[in-house]
This record gives structure tokens, sequence and C-alpha cells, in this order.
């Protein structure tokens, strides 16, 4: 676990970065730290592995404060991942996973091992292996930054806006492999965004920060959402932020419906396997929206149920089978259900 | 006698095959006087100038060389080497020596301080001490820098290393001074154009050098898709 306890930063000409934090970071979970740019949410990661030295307060990690140990030691037992990956350029892609393992007296081959299974389980190609940094995505280079930061399995990751300078496509694909690998590792995760979108998606726990650091609210992201603590709050969740914690719940909860030979003027045709493949109406195909009850989410439930032409969203199974409907009706209905769950690796 | 008639005179004549004043030890005379100066520069001017790249302090000292250089009297220098440390050695390499530490210190600095800002965050996050951080990472990124700064200060040291026969020390320079005091123009064009085909010479050993330091990924042909666009098969699942 890493405590804050009034810790503060104070640059040498007199601006405050941080007033004075209490805070503390669960084990095994991710907290992301989000705010506006200047609210000292970076400052406040770095004095973790003490890229940053408070000027009062103190950090513990694992009850043990920071300022205790060597610099190169303490870092070295704490994974960094920074916005443009921060990879050697002169360093094969391999040798820049293997560095803190190298670090930290390895010998070559091992540390190397200890590379290509990183590299496989970050999900880059093995060939990769061998290429240099400047020959890949951003994208890779981002999941190079990640591999690299994980090599020396260290139980806290810190990771400073790590998805920040990739296109959206890709950095929806990278959130998602976090959370994959953190379902997997359960490391202790704080993560700095200025994205609140990126925050409620990724986080066990989300704290909103405004200046100097201070605290507007600390939840988790369904409460986030629904109940900002402030009007502050609620203007940096920005708008739709109901439409957008439906997010966040599972499709589970809404009730499906036989299947109909027809509804109204519409019929559904499907496959011979079972896949939907058109409503009709007079003849005429029209697309049929779907969404997936065991993996996809209520927003996604809605939004299919709008599209409907025939103001029935479809349900299918893993296959893509129809298993069921649900009217808009009923969608709505499920929307109203409070009390479910919160499902954060939903999309 | 035109010039072509010179350089075969020179070329041809005996006392230039074997010998003492043969073309091959004069050249390794010159080498010699010029590789020793070098060294020295570079010993005195990296380290320094890694230093002062590496912690920003100092880098006034890296403004007032720049200049300094271009405007430093060779001959003058020798002479003064010579009044104060005797014929011999010495008088050549101090001046040959000072010729070449600028330009050394000043691509050090630089090349140092041109380290992309995040790989050295990156190093300091994830445990490299100072010093390997300076060594494993920003020397590496400054060698390309550093290799032009030595090529520089070697063709400078190589051309400027003609003056060691003003002091009656050997290297291509005997030709050209002995030319010149004999009136014997074939020697004295002679020996200029080896030593223009010498610095020619270092010059492009160090291109080749500087080309195999630099980072390789800026001389291969990327064979995936450039940094930043949509890796659609891997990146969005």
């Amino acid at each position: 676990m890493i405590r804050f306890e009034g810790a503060a930063k104070r640059h040498p000409d007199g601006t405050v970065a941080v007033r004075g934090l209490d805070l503390d970071v669960p084990a095994g979970r991710t907290t992301v730290l989000v705010g506006p740019s200047g609210c000292g949410k970076t400052t406040i990661l770095r004095m973790v592995n003490r890229m940053v030295v408070p000027t009062g307060g103190r950090v513990l990690l694992d009850g043990t404060d920071v300022a205790e140990l060597p610099a190169a030691q303490l870092r070295r037992g704490i994974g960094y991942v920074i916005q443009q990956a921060g990879l050697f350029p002169h360093r094969r892609v391999i040798d820049n996973v293997a560095t803190v393992p190298r670090l930290l007296g390895w010998d070559r081959k091992r540390a190397r091992a200890r590379a290509a299974e990183l590299l496989e389980l970050v999900g880059l190609p093995p060939e990769t292996a061998r290429r240099y940094p400047a020959q890949l995505s951003g994208g890779q280079q981002q999941r190079v930054g990640v591999a690299r930061a994980l090599a020396a399995d260290p139980p806290v990751l810190l990771m400073d806006e790590p998805f920040s300078a990739v296109d959206p496509l890709v950095r929806a694909g990278l959130q998602e492999e976090l959370l994959r690998l953190q379902a997997e590792l359960g490391k202790t995760v704080l993560f700095v965004t200025h994205d609140i979108e990126e925050a409620v998606r990724l986080g066990d726990r989300v704290v909103v920060l405004r200046e100097h650091g201070e605290i507007a609210q600390l939840a988790d992201p369904h409460t986030l959402l629904t109940a900002p603590a402030d009007a502050g709050v609620a203007a940096f969740l920005g708008r739709d932020r109901g439409l957008r914690g439906l997010g966040l719940r599972p499709a589970a909860d809404v009730p499906l419906a036989k299947l109909e030979p027809a509804y109204e003027d519409w019929k559904l045709t499907l496959d011979q396997d079972g896949r939907p493949e058109h409503w009709l109406r007079d003849g005429r195909p029209h697309p049929v929206p779907v969404f997936a009850p065991a993996r996809d989410t209520l927003r996604a439930a809605l939004d299919a149920a709008v599209l409907a032409p025939s103001g029935h969203a479809v349900a299918v199974d893993a296959d893509g089978r129809a298993i069921g409907t649900a009217s808009r009706a009923a969608v709505v209905a499920a929307l109203a259900d409070e009390g479910a769950q919160v499902n954060h690796a939903g999309r | 006698m035109n010039w072509l008639d010179w350089l075969n005179t020179f070329f041809t004549d005996p006392a230039h095959r074997s010998g003492p004043d043969s073309i091959l030890n004069r050249v390794l005379e010159h080498l010699a006087f010029s590789a020793e100066a070098l060294a020295l520069a570079v010993l005195l001017a990296v380290p320094l100038g890694l230093l002062i790249g590496y912690t920003g302090r100092g880098l006034f000292l890296v403004t007032a060389l720049t200049g300094v250089a271009r405007a430093l009297p060779t001959l003058g220098l020798v002479t003064l080497a010579v009044l104060l440390a005797g014929v011999g050695d010495t008088a050549v390499l101090l001046p040959l020596t000072a010729l070449a530490a600028p330009p050394l210190l000043v691509a050090a600095a630089e090349g140092v301080r041109g380290t992309d800002p995040d790989v050295r965050d990156a190093a300091r996050g994830i445990g490299l001490t100072h010093p390997q951080t300076l060594f494993q990472v920003c020397v590496p990124s400054a060698l390309p820098t550093l290799l032009a700064g030595a090529r520089t200060a070697a063709v400078q040291v190589i051309a400027t290393a003609t003056v060691a026969a003003y002091v009656g020390l050997g290297g291509l320079g005997r030709y050209v001074i002995d030319g010149l005091a004999t009136r014997d123009f074939p020697t004295t064009v002679g020996g200029a154009l080896l030593v223009v085909l010498l610095a020619v010479a270092v010059q492009l050993l160090f291109a080749l050098l500087i080309r195999s330091a630099s980072p390789r990924a800026a001389r291969t042909v990327h064979t995936d898709e450039p940094a930043g666009s949509p890796a659609l098969s891997k990146d969005s699942i």
C-alpha cells in the first residue's frame, strides 16, 4: 500500500504544486488520479518513486518512508511508465525490457528470457524483440514501456498519462489490455490521467483533484458519475455522465424476451446458424443492432435499442447467435434498477 | 615545368620511396603526431564535456569555446610553446591539442544535452543511477554528435600538424617547409597534396564511423506502420 501523509511540494520559486495530500492507495487495486493540467497529479505520482522529493510530509510504501531507501534501489522495485514511453533508442526492444532485471544483477540470458515472456504478456509478437523502438508504432512502444515496467515483477506500478499520446482507437485497445493485465497480475497501480473517461474506465477508485493536489472527490467510478461531490466535480465530469455511467453496468441486468415470429410490421430473419440477418418490413431489409449480455454494458444495450428500427434490441451469445430481444421499454426499466452491480471490465 | 611534372618528380624520387624521408615514413610520423594530440585532447575535453552536458553546469564554457577554435593562431602557439618548452614534441603537441579540444568539448556537451528528456526521465525513473544514465543512455545518444566533433578536430589537427616541421620535427610538413626553404617546388606541392589526401581520408573514415554509430532504426526501412498510426489489427482488439 502507498500512503501519502501530508505530502507537499513547494517549488523553490514559492509556487505550490501540492499543498498537503493525505491519501491511501490500496494494494492490488487501480487508483486513478485525474484532474485538469496543473492540479499536481504528476507531482503526486512522482513523489512515490522520489522523482520528486516532497518539501513537507512523507510518502510511505508498505509502511516504509520512501526517503529511507537509496533512490535507484527504490525505483528498481517500482514499475514506471510515462507518456512518451521513454524507451532507449539505441537498445533493441528486448534489451529495453531487460533493463531493470539487468540492473538487479540478473545475467543477460535470464533477463532476456524474462523480457521475452513480458513481450508476449503485453501482446507483442516475438519478432518485435529484435527491433529498435523507432521501428514500432506509438501503441507498440507503449506496450514495450509497460513490459519494461513489469520486467522485475514490481508490486507497484506508476503510470503517468501512459496512453495520452496515442490516437483514440489505439488508446482504447491499450486500456483494454491494461484491464486484462491487471485482472491477471493484481498490481498496486497508481495511474495519472487528465481524461475522465479513461479514469472511470480503468479505476477501481478515482481521485478527482483540483488545484494544489487537493482532493475534490474520492470514489468508485459509478458513485463518481452518479453522485459527484459538488458542482466543480460535476462540471469536470462533463455532459452525459448519467449515460456514461451506464457504461459501467452490465447488460446482463436487462430482462430478455423470447424471439417472436413478428414484431408488429417487423420480422427478424436469422441465418442457418441462428445469427440475426435483417429486420424486414415490407420485404425491405434493415440492419440489426445487437448487444451481448454476457460482456456488454447497459450503455451498449440502450444503444442497440435506440438504433433498432423495430424498437427491439437483439441479444446475442458469444458466437453471435440470437438468444432473445429487449424492447426499449424493457431496457429503460433496467436502467432505473439501482443497486445494480458495477462492472469495471465492461466496455 | 607545370605542377603535374612536379608531382611526377616528387613521387618518383627514390628518397621518397624508402628511408627516413620516404612518403610512408612521413605519413606515419604525421599520423602519430596527430593521433597523439587528438588522444590527449579527447582525454582532456570529452570527460569535461560529458559532465557539462549532463549537469548543465558550465555551459558558458561551451558557448565561449565554440568560436575560439577557429580564431586560434596555431603558428603563434607553436612559437610560444617552443619558447616555453623548448624544441621538441611538447612544442607541437600543445598547440595541436589546444586546437582539437574545443570542438570535442562542445560536441560532447551538446551531444549529451541533446538526449531526449523523456528518455532521461525514464532512465532515472526505472532506477538507473546518474553514472549509469550518463554512460548507458546519454553517451550512446551523444555518440554521433561526439564523433562529428572528433572528425572536425581530427581534420584540423592533421592539416595543422604540418607546422611540426617548423620546429624541426618530421611529418608531411618536412616536404612543405624544406621544399619552400630550398625552392624545391616539386617537394612542396607533393607534400601539400599528401596533407590534403590524408585529411580527406580521415574525413571519410569518420563518416563511416558516424554512420555505424547512428541509431540503427534511422537507417532501416520501416517494415510496419509508422509511429502513431492506428494499429488496427493489434491494438483495437
